[in-house]
């Protein structure tokens, strides 16, 4: 039996200790919290820009503070672009073939060989964008590039590698049944953007099927190339001698591809504000996810829109999280975002609440949202504490190698300038009170909203049904109506 | 703009030239980094760390009680109180704590584990004097605006936090049933940190209050500052803050060890999941001894990458498992070592089980080879710089080595032990602690125990409390 020891007795101890604090504390006013000293100055890292030979753009930035580098190379378009509607998941699986062994090395020997390395090379291909990148020790540098350029040119692609990455997607989509989360972030996009856009469309076990390997070699021979190519290395390197490791281990990548046009199909005609309440028998928390098509990244709106979201969701003190989560306590956290892609990414809402209070908590997701719009005016002190939080958290996004890493690629990716980030903060400032507002009006449109609530029906919808917020349409936990 | 600060020095590559490729890979003979440690009169230990890479600061407080010091019937209580923390304090409003971190472009959080409860912020660097006022106020004067209102809006939250993270989550009771069934209920990690939703409704306000009082106090902490600032000066702003404060009343741990079962255990757990699962742990050592080192290495050879003993064999070669995860958690009292396997369809949890023991029996028997200890400690060596990178990562680091170790570098000193980790070594602790004294529990799918490995031998495991 271990020892337990008493509460009882110590506090009376402590509390005579803690009456002398005052006293001691004499001089010291805490009443008011310090003046903050003068704000950092923002300091860019820098960062050279030059084309390999195979058209590649090469961004190089040293960083020596640490032996470490960060090295990716990011490809413009993603499974929006490249994955027929049929075939979803093509992207996903490709990316994950070319780990499974080059023409010189099977699957073991290339996760051997970066195993002594000490790291690993990563694909991914995510909705607009994708990458091929690994963190190293700076003297695995060369090595580690060779395996990358190795798996990016040369892979073996497997026929049975391919059955094996098949069988294990077809199970977690079986285990992703089992989550409103989950379910929620399928079928949100789903109802959003219609079968018929890429935004919408979901992997399922028919498109898992339908892929062959000849659609993998296809895809990768299509997707993969110089000419729609951005390489980035930061870290604890020489400039010119990592451009010409880079050439070395890239000179058999050959020339061509182009960065795609990012065109989409028209949005589906928007509908009368709905409850979707997919069932999920006996959950013990509701998923809420409620929103609208956004407009793209490049919206003159963009600042406007950073500094409303921030006040409506974005921060754990913004106005759905201070209310649903501080005050009422139904829920552990919610929030809201804008996808900001490419195309016209979603607004979205959302969070898990406590099933019985599911209800409650829609009145007050639908209260903020109609809040924002003018009905609750900002006040000065949300103005400018999102401010605040949006341009004093850039000096912080350049501390470590992998995070520069990423802030360059986002300006490739999202087509924004050099100077971007040093222009930040007056953009920021520049947005008033009246472009919030005005901001949340045109996007944060509350007669045409999706909302998605994925929960244990026999519990939650006629209290849902009660609140009068909107119709409510019975899906199953793919988002098709079963009515 | 180029980076001229070269402040740290990180002796990772001795070799450091490229050129040298037909050496034998070369370890670093120490990790390092700047910082220094001193105690104020009262007992607050306090940790700098000086790196100005980014212009700003991470301040972590670290409080040395965590789930372990709750007692039975009263579990989740040391989580509930990091909510608490919070609320506000004396001359800090409800809501100031956020606006003067995340609100001006910084981060905020708290942690509880089975051994300690931490808090820290990242801040821009021009802020440190605000985040040491916020966590000194809170340390010193949190009482003095904490109600009963304010304790059942966060009791609501955590359960909350407790519906998502676990009743609500796949296979999200899988730790609380471990740690009830490989721990004696004497054994203060034998409840789960977050506690259960009968204690949580049970906790008075007076039970917070006595909790704080024993616990919150400098004699029991350890304050962690990593980042751009200059020591004198943090020296000063620390003095300024903490210094009055009365050390707090001597505290009698729990005396916690590790465990040994000298039987398995077999337990079946009915859940709302689709798809089965196995999960067998084997008690270890924690933070108390060394051989944790050798058992982490045994985790990065055992499953992970596709060469290692288990992943190979029944993900890739017979394709009997989608995932197999193995992890050795050495906490301060002690420590478990865990294999996860999830099947691929129509194979049974039976027919893992066996080949899992066959594959393991194997390794005991032989050990493993140069070449396997070489690859998870090239992996080891990565991930200890990357948990160095970050200023917050630091602080966090540091405070962990002065709180566990009294020595806020024990990091080094764990690096050069991880890396010299034998073969011989991985095989003398495979034997050692994967034995028979075990805990084997199927998940499975509601109504489906037939579902389990060796269902007519498991129990089936029932909740304590709802």
């Amino acid at each position: 039996m271990t020892h337990r020891f008493r509460l009882i007795v110590i506090p009376a101890i402590v509390l005579a200790l803690a009456g002398a604090v005052t006293l001691a504390q004499g001089t010291l006013d805490r009443s008011k919290a310090p003046a903050p000293g003068a704000p950092p100055m923002l300091r860019v890292p820098a960062w050279t820009r030059s084309t390999l030979g195979n058209g590649a753009e090469l961004v190089v930035s040293e960083k020596h503070d640490l032996p470490l580098v960060s090295f990716t190379i990011t490809m413009s378009g993603g499974y929006n672009q490249a994955d027929p509607a049929a075939r979803r998941g093509l992207a996903d699986i490709t990316a994950a073939m070319m780990s499974e062994g080059t023409r010189t090395r099977d699957g073991e020997a290339l996760s051997s060989a970066l195993q002594l390395l000490g790291t690993t090379v990563t694909v991914r291909i995510g909705g607009e964008s994708g990458t091929i990148a690994f963190q190293c020790i700076a003297a695995k540098f060369p090595a580690t590039l060779d395996i990358l350029a190795d798996m990016l040119v040369n892979p073996a692609f497997p026929a049975e590698a391919l059955e094996r990455l098949r069988a294990q997607r077809l199970v977690a989509l079986v285990q992703a049944r089992d989550q409103t989360s989950a379910i929620a972030s399928r079928v949100f996009p789903r109802l959003v953007y219609g079968d018929a856009h890429p935004y919408g469309q979901n992997v399922t076990e028919g498109t898992l099927k339908a892929i062959t390997r000849d659609d993998v070699v296809a895809f990768h021979r299509a997707y993969f190339r110089p000419g729609q190519a951005l390489v980035t290395v930061v870290g604890d390197v020489d400039a010119s001698a990592a451009k010409a490791s880079i050439e070395k281990a890239l000179a058999a990548w050959p020339r061509g591809g182009e960065k795609p046009a990012f065109q989409y199909p028209p949005l589906p005609a928007s509908r009368t504000s709905t409850i979707y309440l997919a069932d999920k028998t006996g959950a013990a928390q509701s998923t809420f996810a409620i929103g609208i098509p956004g407009p793209p990244r490049s919206t003159s709106d963009y600042y406007a829109l950073q500094v409303m979201n921030t006040i409506l969701g974005g921060m754990f003190q913004s106005r759905l999280n201070a209310n649903i989560r501080e005050d009422k306590g139904y829920s552990y956290g919610v929030n809201s975002s804008f996808a900001f892609g490419k195309g016209p990414g979603a607004f979205r809402a959302g969070g898990d609440v406590v099933a019985a209070k599911s209800d409650a908590a829609l009145q007050e997701f639908m209260k903020e949202l109609r809040g924002i719009r003018g009905g609750r005016p900002i006040t000065d002190e949300e103005l400018s504490t999102a401010k605040d939080a949006l341009t004093q958290r850039l000096p912080g996004t350049f501390a470590s190698a992998q995070s520069i890493n990423n802030a360059i690629v986002a300006l490739w990716t999202q087509g924004l300038p050099d100077e971007y980030y040093q222009q930040y903060a007056a953009r920021i400032a520049a947005v008033r009170r009246e472009d919030v507002v005005r901001a949340a009006r045109q996007y944060v449109d509350v007669d045409h909203l999706v909302i998605v609530i994925v929960g244990d029906r026999a519990a939650i919808e006629g209290t849902l049904r009660a609140t009068g917020v909107a119709p409510i349409a019975i899906t199953d936990i793919e988002g098709t109506s079963l009515q | 703009m180029r980076n001229r600060i070269v402040l740290l020095v990180l002796a990772v590559s001795a070799a450091g030239a490229i050129a040298v490729a037909q050496a034998p890979p070369s370890r670093p003979s120490a990790l390092r980094i700047p910082f220094e440690s001193y105690a104020l009169p009262n007992g607050l230990r306090v940790v700098l760390a000086p790196n100005n890479v980014s212009p700003t600061v991470a301040v972590t407080v670290w409080y040395h009680v965590g789930s372990k010091n709750e007692t039975a019937g009263k579990t989740g209580f040391a989580h509930l109180f990091e909510h608490v923390m919070f609320t506000g304090s004396g001359h800090v409003p409800y809501g100031v704590h956020d606006r003067l971190t995340e609100g001006v472009g910084g981060s905020n959080n708290g942690t509880t584990s089975r051994d300690r409860t931490t808090y820290f912020e990242t801040v821009p660097s021009n802020y440190l004097e605000t985040a040491l006022w916020l966590e000194s106020d809170r340390m010193g004067f949190l009482l003095d605006t904490l109600d009963v209102q304010k304790l059942n809006a966060q009791r609501d939250i955590v359960k909350n936090e407790r519906r998502q993270r676990m009743d609500n989550q796949p296979y999200g009771l899988v730790g609380e049933i471990v740690s009830n069934t490989l721990y004696p209920a004497s054994h203060p990690y034998s409840w789960s940190v977050i506690g259960s939703m009968a204690d949580l409704s049970a906790a008075s306000e007076a039970d917070v209050k006595d909790f704080f009082r024993l616990y919150y106090a400098p004699g029991n902490a350890i304050l962690s500052i990593a980042g751009d600032f200059q020591p004198v000066q943090a020296k000063a702003l620390v003095a300024k803050y903490f210094e009055a404060f009365p050390r707090g009343a001597a505290i009698v741990r729990p005396s916690a060890s590790p465990v040994t079962r000298a039987t398995e255990t077999r337990l079946v757990y009915e859940d709302r999941v689709q798809v089965p699962r196995l999960v067998i742990v084997w008690p270890t050592v924690g933070k108390q001894s060394d051989d944790r080192f050798a058992l982490t290495v045994l985790d990065a050879i055992t499953a992970g990458a596709r060469t290692t003993r288990l992943t190979k064999p029944l993900v890739y070669d017979r394709q009997l498992a989608t995932t197999v995860i193995t992890s050795q958690d050495s906490d301060e009292s002690a420590g478990e070592w865990r294999l996860t396997i999830t099947p691929r369809p129509g194979v049974s949890l039976t027919q893992l089980e066996a080949a899992a023991d066959a594959i393991l029996d194997t390794l005991k028997t032989e050990g493993p080879t140069a070449e396997e200890i070489q690859r998870a400690t090239a992996g080891l060596e990565l991930d200890f710089v990357n948990g160095l990178e970050s200023n917050l990562g630091r602080s966090l680091t540091l405070a962990d080595g002065l709180g566990y170790d009294n020595d806020a570098g024990s990091f080094q000193t764990e690096y050069q032990k991880m890396m010299a980790v034998t073969a011989a070594d991985v095989k003398r602790v495979a034997n050692k602690y994967l034995a028979k004294g075990r805990v084997i529990l199927s998940v499975v799918p509601i109504g489906k125990v037939d579902m389990a490995a060796k269902p007519s031998e498991s129990t089936p495991y029932r909740k304590a409390d709802q």
